[in-house]
This record gives structure tokens, sequence and C-alpha cells, in this order.
């Protein structure tokens, strides 16, 4: 196990790193300099460009901000705010764990009513209730999340005027509500779809019919026997839920006005910020390569077949 | 009620349909045994003759959209058919038990096989406590023959190996002393040594636990082995029935010496389809009006295609259903091979 | 235990009891010859894969309504705005902010004139503004010749046609308003005569204004033939993007899982690092970086091919590219899968037991045994391409102005949800309805075409 895990990290690192590098190559292939304006001549430029360290060579700004990274210096913004650490940008006032509490709200979500609901569709599988929910769920999974998010504007704060519109410091619970609905209901909805059709799978299995065989109850043969094996696709779906909630955030933040993460990636995209492009992208990413780690223990703890090697194919 | 019964298990004109979108299917057409106590009745048959389905709703396990339509098991002069969800649920896996054809996914890969085989003895209130229960787990286990039981039972099934999962499959299914087995071609999947060996096992444990099997396979090598008699099923028909010495030396319906001279390979035994006979057995969506087997009959006649044959008594408790036997003697032209 | 065996043992029975139930004569007992067998053998037709899985496909009602629901979805995205006099691009200033089946001032004048009378009068010359009549087919009667125009649009085009400057424009006469020098202030109140006024010319109305059945947005775009070319671009983009898909998934897939060996495990390995990097992250940086590379790359080029591209603007050829270069990972893991599995079915042994070349093998045996899962994997893929897009769009990284998508008209209307939600709500709409349809056809065709549920 322990082998397994350092194996993991490991490779999660690499990855990170290979990120890194991504993110860095890409932001020197776009042509023309940040401080390129109107107004800039070129000793301005020059001037710039020493004062962040971009006459050196690629592979020396390469090397520096890798390292930089590892000592937890994120570097300079370019345009915000000039002069501020990227570090107080993304986590000052707050916008981090903001983000992260929208996601992990959102994550927990999806999983605590997505897993019962597929087994409540599935144990009354071609009831109504069955068919209410797969419905349900079949619309979810078509509905991306800004129109959503826009539908619950609509009806519950330009109608109703039930719930704020922005959302600009989630100060309450209220402000919480549409976020984290349109947030998570689409992963809601395909964790639910995927329980359901992998309990279902689960539940035509030979070791299903051993366990009816020898007279096992039928809420046992649901709760025992199909859960515990359906939930290894499930499991294996929480890495690209990770992401999508990530890349949903973005979204939900502009949608909702919300100062958060996301919409300061966004923003530094559409600004070019490159500091603040990378820092963002290497701690999104960094989150998704944890969440994959996470999903991958949780995978060898409910399945005994995965060797410590590798996945059992 | 026992005592009226010499039997432990009577089946009477049982039908089995499968209900397809493309129509019914008549997979069990009325067949009718009895099975005495201690008794070892072998099921012989190709893939589809249904076999395997006739077992399945002797335990209740027919998957929708199959559907007993017709007949009655009777199960120590109790109609199984009239059992409540709850009592089905009691009396599998207590009275009967049930092991399967692959061993490799019979057993649920995310529980140990000691958590597995004490659910079973569990599932049935027999006042154990989980100590005791895993004493006689590991009991089980040792009599099923493997080594170093007390380590064994906390391993998950993929730590096992083909044949020793058979063998906990058979631990699992005695564990609550069952008064009847249905084993559903145990050996099929196993590798040749090892099918000898389950075999010796099986036949072991039948007198020393008393059992009554129900032995379903296509190979008649294992039931030459184990059975005190022998059923053969063509398109859901008893088409012979006897002892297994009279079945195999004097072989009476055109199909099982059809099935006796194509004897398998000992290296295809471990293939599903295995046609041994020339053409392909019927559809069963469209029935033949005449006998089942009349299509792929050496010696079939016009009555074949018209009429469906009588099981009649051939021999003593020998059974057979073909026009043949109707035929005067001196007219029977000699038999082939 | 082959060998003879002994004859049939005969069965006697009393004979009046076997003729009681089954009248049988000695004849019967005749050999029956092969004709006779072989008609009691009622063969089912054997159902090609193809058939088989149409025929299972067409009893699913959901997705067979969904078929319908998308090609209705298709009709709207590439029969409707030839259907409509409107276009995506067009402005009409007079007409803005229109709500769903809300006509402007113009148009409702034009609607109420038209219903009574062939036309109206206008002239030229006269300062003021024509755009207060807004959208609508016309006809113009000047100098013996008829101009047919659309009004905003056109309006440079009819002053062009009358020969009058540029700067003069048109204007329709309102007879009461008519001052002595022949001006007049007040171009809002249109009202009609049957005499023409000096120098006015007839507008005649060539038909009823149609509908903004959608509204308008605040440019005065009609919003009905935007979503309808939005679809279509979403439509476009997400088939575009699946036939990407296709062709690199399966090529490497199929490459990595005949070659075996180290080519598989190197090029698995890849796939594998490709799988764990955050995809949508990459997809934003790639946006930002491809744009102005290909905006140049458009400029410099004269060729056909680069011209068709540019056609399609920036923001769609780098979600091409992104497409091309991250989402083919999961197309070619089953790809790969399929071939592995098929590789070691007997009938490939067989057939290189016969001495099948490799490319015998794989056209006759391999291609059709992956097609099945091939065609639902791009089914459904259409849909998360249609999803990826429409999430960029609405980011503002998609398509640029004032080309639309189903993702920018979205994002477009947040600005203005407040006070105009049914310009979000529609769009949004049409975009769930899209996916939702192709997600169930896609269903459906894993149910037909996955022969493990065969069964």
């Amino acid at each position: 196990m322990a082998v397994y895990v350092i194996k993991r990290i490991v490779v999660s690192i690499m990855t990170l790193l290979l990120i890194m590098c991504i993110t860095f190559l890409l932001m020197n292939a776009i042509p023309g300099s940040p401080f390129l304006t109107e107004k800039s001549t070129p000793e301005m430029i020059e001037r710039a460009n020493a004062k962040y360290g971009l006459d050196k060579p690629l592979y020396v700004q390469l090397f520096n901000y890798v390292k930089n990274y590892a000592r937890g210096d994120l570097g300079t913004s370019l345009k915000m705010q000039e002069g501020t650490s990227v570090s107080t940008i993304l986590f000052g006032q707050g916008k981090f764990e903001l983000s992260i509490k929208l996601g992990v709200i959102s994550l927990l979500l999806a999983v605590i009513v997505g897993i019962p609901l597929g087994c409540i569709a599935a144990y009354n599988r071609g009831k109504w209730i069955d068919g209410f929910l797969r419905v349900m769920t079949t619309v979810g999974v078509a509905v991306p999340t800004f129109v959503l998010a826009g539908l619950l504007l609509i009806g519950f704060a330009v109608n109703l005027h039930w719930l704020p519109t922005k959302s600009n410091s989630l100060p309450d619970f209220k402000s919480y509500v549409m976020p984290v609905i349109s947030l998570s209901f689409y992963y809601t909805c395909y964790v639910a779809k995927l329980t359901r059709t992998s309990m279902l799978d689960a539940i035509n299995q030979d070791y299903i019919r051993t366990a009816r065989a020898k007279g096992v109850k039928t809420r046992m043969l649901i709760l025992k026997h199909a859960l515990r094996n359906s939930l290894i696709p499930v499991i294996t779906y929480l890495g690209p839920v990770m992401a999508g909630i990530i890349t949903g955030s973005f979204v939900v933040e502009s949608t909702f006005s919300i100062p958060g993460l996301g919409k300061y990636f966004v923003q530094s995209v559409l600004n070019r910020d490159y500091p603040v492009i990378m820092a963002t992208t290497v701690i999104l990413s960094a989150l998704v390569i944890f969440m994959n780690l996470v999903v991958d223990i949780a995978y060898k703890i409910v399945d005994p077949r995965i060797t410590l090697t590798g996945k059992e194919d | 009620m026992e005592k009226d019964n010499k039997n432990l298990l009577e089946i009477k004109d049982l039908k089995v349909s499968f209900f397809t979108p493309a129509g019914e299917v008549k997979a069990v057409n009325g067949i009718s045994y009895s099975l005495g106590y201690n008794e070892v009745m072998g099921i012989v048959g190709e893939s589809g003759s249904g076999k395997s389905v006739e077992a399945y709703s002797i335990i209740g396990l027919l998957q929708s959209p199959g559907k007993v339509v017709g007949g009655s098991i009777t199960f120590e002069g109790e109609n199984v058919l009239d059992f409540t969800e709850e009592q089905m649920r009691q009396f599998r896996g207590n009275k009967v038990s049930m092991i399967f054809q692959n061993p490799m996914t019979c057993l649920n890969p995310v529980y140990t096989i000691g958590n597995q085989l004490i659910e079973a003895l569990m599932c049935h209130d027999k006042g154990y406590t989980r100590e005791a229960a895993r004493k006689r787990a590991i009991e089980m286990l040792e009599l099923v023959g493997i080594n170093n039981a007390e380590k064994r039972i906390d391993q998950y099934p993929h730590e096992f190996s083909g044949g020793m999962r058979q063998r906990a499959m058979i631990a699992m299914a005695l564990i609550c002393e069952p008064k009847l087995l249905i084993a559903d071609e145990p050996t099929t999947a196993l590798d040749v040594t090892i099918q000898a060996q389950i075999l010796e096992l099986m036949k072991d444990l039948q007198h020393k636990a008393n059992t009554s099997i129900i032995f379903i396979t296509h190979n008649l090598g294992v039931v030459a082995e184990i059975c005190d008699r022998v059923s053969v099923m063509y398109a859901g028909h008893i088409v012979e029935q006897g002892d297994v010495n009279d079945v195999f030396y004097d072989p009476q319906h055109p199909y099982t010496r059809g099935l006796l001279s194509s004897t398998p390979r000992m290296d295809e035994v471990t293939r599903e389809r295995l046609v041994p006979i020339d053409g392909t057995p019927i559809d069963l969506l469209n029935p033949p009006k005449g006998c089942n087997f009349g299509p792929r009959c050496k010696h079939c006649m016009k009555v074949c295609l018209r009429e469906k044959p009588p099981l009649v008594e051939v021999g003593e408790r020998h059974y057979s259903a073909c026009w043949l036997h109707f035929k005067k003697e001196d007219e029977q032209e000699e038999a082939e091979t | 235990m082959s060998g003879k065996f002994a004859k049939f043992s005969p069965f006697h029975v009393d004979p009046e009891l076997i003729e009681g139930t089954f009248s049988l004569q000695p004849e019967d007992f005749d050999r029956a010859d092969e004709d006779e067998k072989a008609a009691m053998e009622q063969k089912r037709k054997s159902v090609s894969y193809w058939r088989d899985a149409w025929r299972r496909f067409r009893s699913n009602t959901v997705s067979m309504v969904a078929l319908g629901v998308f090609i209705a979805c298709l009709l709207f995205a590439f029969a409707g705005p030839a259907l409509i006099p409107y276009d995506y691009a067009d402005q009409y200033r007079s007409s803005q902010k229109l709500g769903p089946f809300e006509y402007s001032e113009g148009e409702a004048v034009a609607r109420s004139i038209a219903g009574s009378v062939d036309g109206f009068y206008a002239t030229a010359l006269q300062p003021g503004s024509l755009t207060s009549l807004a959208k609508g087919d016309y006809v113009i009667y000047h100098g013996g010749k008829t101009y047919a125009f659309t009004l905003d649009r056109a309006m440079e085009n009819a002053i062009l046609m009358l020969q009058t400057k540029a700067e003069d424009p048109l204007f329709i006469v309102s007879e009461s308003k008519i001052q002595q020098d022949g001006s007049w202030s007040d171009s809002k109140a249109i009202s009609y005569t049957d005499t023409p006024a000096d120098g006015a010319v007839e507008i005649k109305l060539s038909r009823n204004v149609f509908p903004h059945a959608f509204g308008t947005d605040s440019f005065g775009r009609d919003l009905m033939a935007r979503t309808m070319y939005g679809t279509r671009v979403s439509i476009i983009i997400g088939i575009m993007a699946a036939l990407i898909v296709l062709i690199i998934g399966a090529t490497y897939g199929a490459i990595s899982g005949l070659s075996g060996g180290a080519v598989d495990f190197v090029m698995m390995r890849i796939v594998e690092l490709i799988y764990s990097i955050p995809e949508v992250l990459v997809v934003l940086l790639l946006q930002v970086v491809l744009k102005d590379p290909l905006r140049a790359w458009f400029d410099s080029s004269n060729s056909a091919l680069v011209q068709s591209l540019s056609a399609l603007g920036a923001g769609i050829i780098s979600i091409f590219i992104t497409f091309a270069l991250l989402y083919w990972v999961t197309m070619a893991r089953i790809v790969r899968g399929q071939v592995l599995q098929l590789k070691q079915q007997e009938y490939v042994t067989a057939a290189t037991a016969l001495g099948a070349g490799n490319g015998r093998i794989i056209r006759r045996h391999l291609l059709p045994n992956c097609v099945g899962s091939v065609v639902i994997t791009t089914c459904l893929q259409i849909p998360s391409a249609i999803f990826l897009e429409s999430f960029l769009s609405f980011l503002g990284l998609g398509v640029s102005a004032p080309m639309a998508s189903l993702g920018s008209l979205c994002s477009d209307a947040l600005e203005t949800i407040t006070l105009y939600p049914y310009r979000l709500l529609l769009p949004s709409i049409v975009l769930t309805i899209v996916i939702l349809s192709l997600n169930l056809i896609g269903d459906g065709l894993r149910d037909s075409l996955d022969p493990r549920l065969k069964k």
C-alpha cells in the first residue's frame, strides 16, 4: 500500500511538472509582449522585460519559475494592481477558501445525493420512481452548468426574489444555494445515472445469483453485494468530477459574481496576465491531480483486486 | 408428511417459458421426474436444452422474462411454487443450495471468502454467534480440502485458484447442510485435472453429508462417474431417463445414442457450444409439430414429424420417448452407430 | 464409447390405447425422407447485424423520439434561416430589445397598414431618418421600376437606386405633417393616403412583417435568426470535433492495439499522461495562445483551404485543434481495447492460420467488429463537444462576434438577465434539447449496437 501511494505521488508530481512546462511554453509561444500597449516604447518594454526577468534565455526562465514555485513564490502580477504578488491576488480576501468551499460542498452533494438516488432507482427498477429519476438524470446531464445557473437566477432571484442575484461575499447560507446547486446538479445526475447503471450491471453478475441462491435477503443483496461493486466505476468518475467542478466554477463564479479563483483565472486569461495564469493553472491542476490520487487510493480500498503494481484489467 | 414420501423431490409436468419480445419460448415443456433421498441425478443435454432453466425453477432463481407456467415442484411434500418470497428465501441455501458453472465470477470479488461463507450461515437464523459461524466456516473449508483454512478464510476470491474457488463454493453451498444440492456444470470451467478432484470431492461429500444431488452437465463422462440416475434432455423435454448403467450401456433414444457416439474430446471439454450431432437444436420459438429431435434423427419416420412421442417405460425404471419403440421388432433395421 | 448399440427395445402396449390417442397406421413407421425432414425445420431468416440493430433501435420509442427531435433541430438550424427574412448579423436599430412576438413601432405601423392598403408614399431628400420604420419587405416604385428592398439594411441601396445622395435619407410621407415649404419635422407619425404627395414615392408592402419569435437583442438583431445560426454553428462544431476525435483516436488506438509490445506500452503511457491533465485548463490556455497566430496565418495565406478555414473564425479552429490534441484519448482507449480483445478471438487466429494477410484481417475481421463501439463513442462525443464549445463561448473564448453559437448567446443574455430573461431562456432550451436528443440517440445506439446486450 505504502509503495503504491509513494509511486502514485511521484507520478502526480511528474504530471504537475509537465503541466507547469506546458503552461510555461504555451505562454511563451504567444507572439508579442504582455507589455505591448499603444503608448509603450521599445525601451519601456525592454526595461519591463528586464524587471520581470523575461530577457533571459527560455530554459533559465523555466528553471527559475519551477524553482520559485517550489519555494512557494508564485511571482508578481503583470497587469492587475501592478507589482502585487500573485499569492496576494489569488489567496487574499479568502478567494481560495471561497472556491474550495464551493467546490467541496458541490462534490459532496454530488456524491451524497447522487449515489442514494442511483440506488433507489436501481432498487425500484421499472417503477414510477425509477422512471422519474431516469427522466431527471437524463435531462440533468444535458443541461450545461451555465444554463442551469441562468435558469435558477431567472426563477429564484429575478422572478421570486427569494435568493440574491449576486453572491459577492457568500456571507450566508442563502448565497450558497444557487451556486452550489448549479455546480453540482450535473454531477449529481451523472453520479446517480452511473450508480444505477453499474448497480443493475452488478445485479446481473454471477455472484449476486450465488448470494440469492444461498438465501440472502433482497435488501442485503443491494446494500452489501451490489453496492460496493457498483461503487467502483463511480469512484473512477470522481476524478473527472473534480476537474469538471473546477471548470464549472469558472462559469458559476462569473454568473453569480463570486470573487473566487475561477473568476480570476478567466480574467487573467482574457488579460494575458501570465504569472496569474500560470499560478492558477498550477494550483487548479494540483487540485485535480490530488483528487485523482485520492480516487486511486479509494479505488484500491474498495476493490481488493487492485494489486500494488497497478490496476488489474 | 415426510414419512408419506419416499422421494425428496417430485417434479410433475413442469413447464417454464421465457416471454421474449419475439414470442413465448418454451424452454421446459412438461418434464416429470422424482429424486429420492441420497440419490444423485444427472441431467444431460446440449446448451439450450432447458436443463439449467429446470434447475433454476426448483430453487426459485428464474429471472424475468422466465416464468413457470405449469406443473408442480414438490419438495418434502410442499409445493415450492406456492412459497411466498420470504419462504422461498429461507428455503434457498438452507434446504436446497446450488453451485454454478464459473467459480471465477460466482464469488463476490470485494468480500473475503470467510465473509461470504459466514453470510450463508447467518441469513438462516440457525442461532450461530459470529465466532461460532466463523469456526464452522473454517471447518467447512477444511472439509472441502482447503489447506491452512484459518488463514485462507480471510483472503479474497482473487487470491484463490479456480479449483479452490469451486471448493469454497461447495463449502458455502453445504454449510447449512441442505437436503439437495443442485450443481450446474460445476466442473465445466475447470482444468481437466481439477475437474477430477472436484468430482472426487463431491462424491465424497455426498456420502458424508447424505445430500441428494442434481448434477447438470453436458459431459457424459462426469455423469458416469458420479450419478446414480440420469435424465437426457432435448429441447425442453426429457427424452430418456434411467439408471446410469442402463442408459449408458443400453441407450434407447436415438439422441442419447448420438450423444454417446460422439464422445467429446477432452481438450474440447471447456467449450460451451459443442454440437456433436448433425444439425443444430431446434428453434424453440417455432418448435416442430412432431418430435423435437425428428429433423436431426437418423431414424426419423413419418409419424415423428406429426406427433410428439410419449415417454414410455422400456426397461426397469428406464424411460424413453421415441416412436421407434412402437415399431414392430421384425421391421426394425439394424441399428447404426 | 462408440460402437454398435443393441436394437431399439420394442415397447409392448395395448394397441387400442395407442389407437385411441394417436391413430397410427403401419406406413407411419416408414422412413421419412430428407425433404420431409427439411420441411419440418422452420428456420428463422438470419438477420444481418445492421438490420438487426436498426430493428432494435426502431423499437426503442425514446430513441426514435429523440431522433425525431434532433432532425427537427437540424431543420431549425439548417433550413430555418432560409425561411425567415432576418439574418443573424443584421442590426435593425429600430427594433432593439424587443420581446418575443413584439413589434417595433414601425413594424406595428407596417403591420396595421398591410392588411388594409397596398402601400403608402414616401419622398426623398428631406432631413430626418427612416429608421423609425423598421424591418419588413417593401417594394418601392420609382421611375417606372420596381425595387424590392428590406428597409433598415437596404436603406443605402434604396437611396442609391433612387439616385439620391447618401446623406439625404429617404422619408416616408405623412400627409398631414407636410409643411408649406415641403419639409416636415415629425417622421414618426406615419399614416397613409390614397393621393401621393408631390415628389413622394410609393412604398408598397409586399407582405406581412415577419414576427421576432424570440425577440431581438440590444443591437436590434433578430434572436430567432441568431439562435438558428448558433444552433447550426454548435452542431457543426460538435460533428466536426467528433470526426476529428474519431479519426485521430481510432487510428492511434488501432496502431497501439495492433502493434502491441513496446510501441503499445509507450503509446498508452502517453494516453495516460494526457488523461491526467485537467483538459479544460489547457483548452483555455490553447484558446488564448492560438487565436493570434491563427489570425496572422489567415491573413497571410491566400489558398482556398486557409480562406475557408478563416471563414469559420479563429475561435472555432482553435476548438478543433484542442479536440485534436486532447480529446481523442477516450476513443483511442476504447478502440485499443476492442482491437486487443478481437486479436485474441479464435476466428482471427483461424484467419491467420489460413494465411490471411494483416490488411485482410483488419478489413474483414477487426473493423466490422469495432464499428459498433466506435459509432457509439462518436455519437456521444458530439454532445460533449457541444458542451465544451458552449462553455468556452460562454466564457467569451469561443466564436467571435457577430458569429453566434448557443453558448455565446447565453453569455450575451446573462448581462441583461434581470430585464430580458427570455434571451437566456430560449437559446438555453434549444441547447438543452440538442444535447438531450443526442445523448438519447447515443444511448439508443448503444442499446442496439452493443452485442453484449443482444441476448
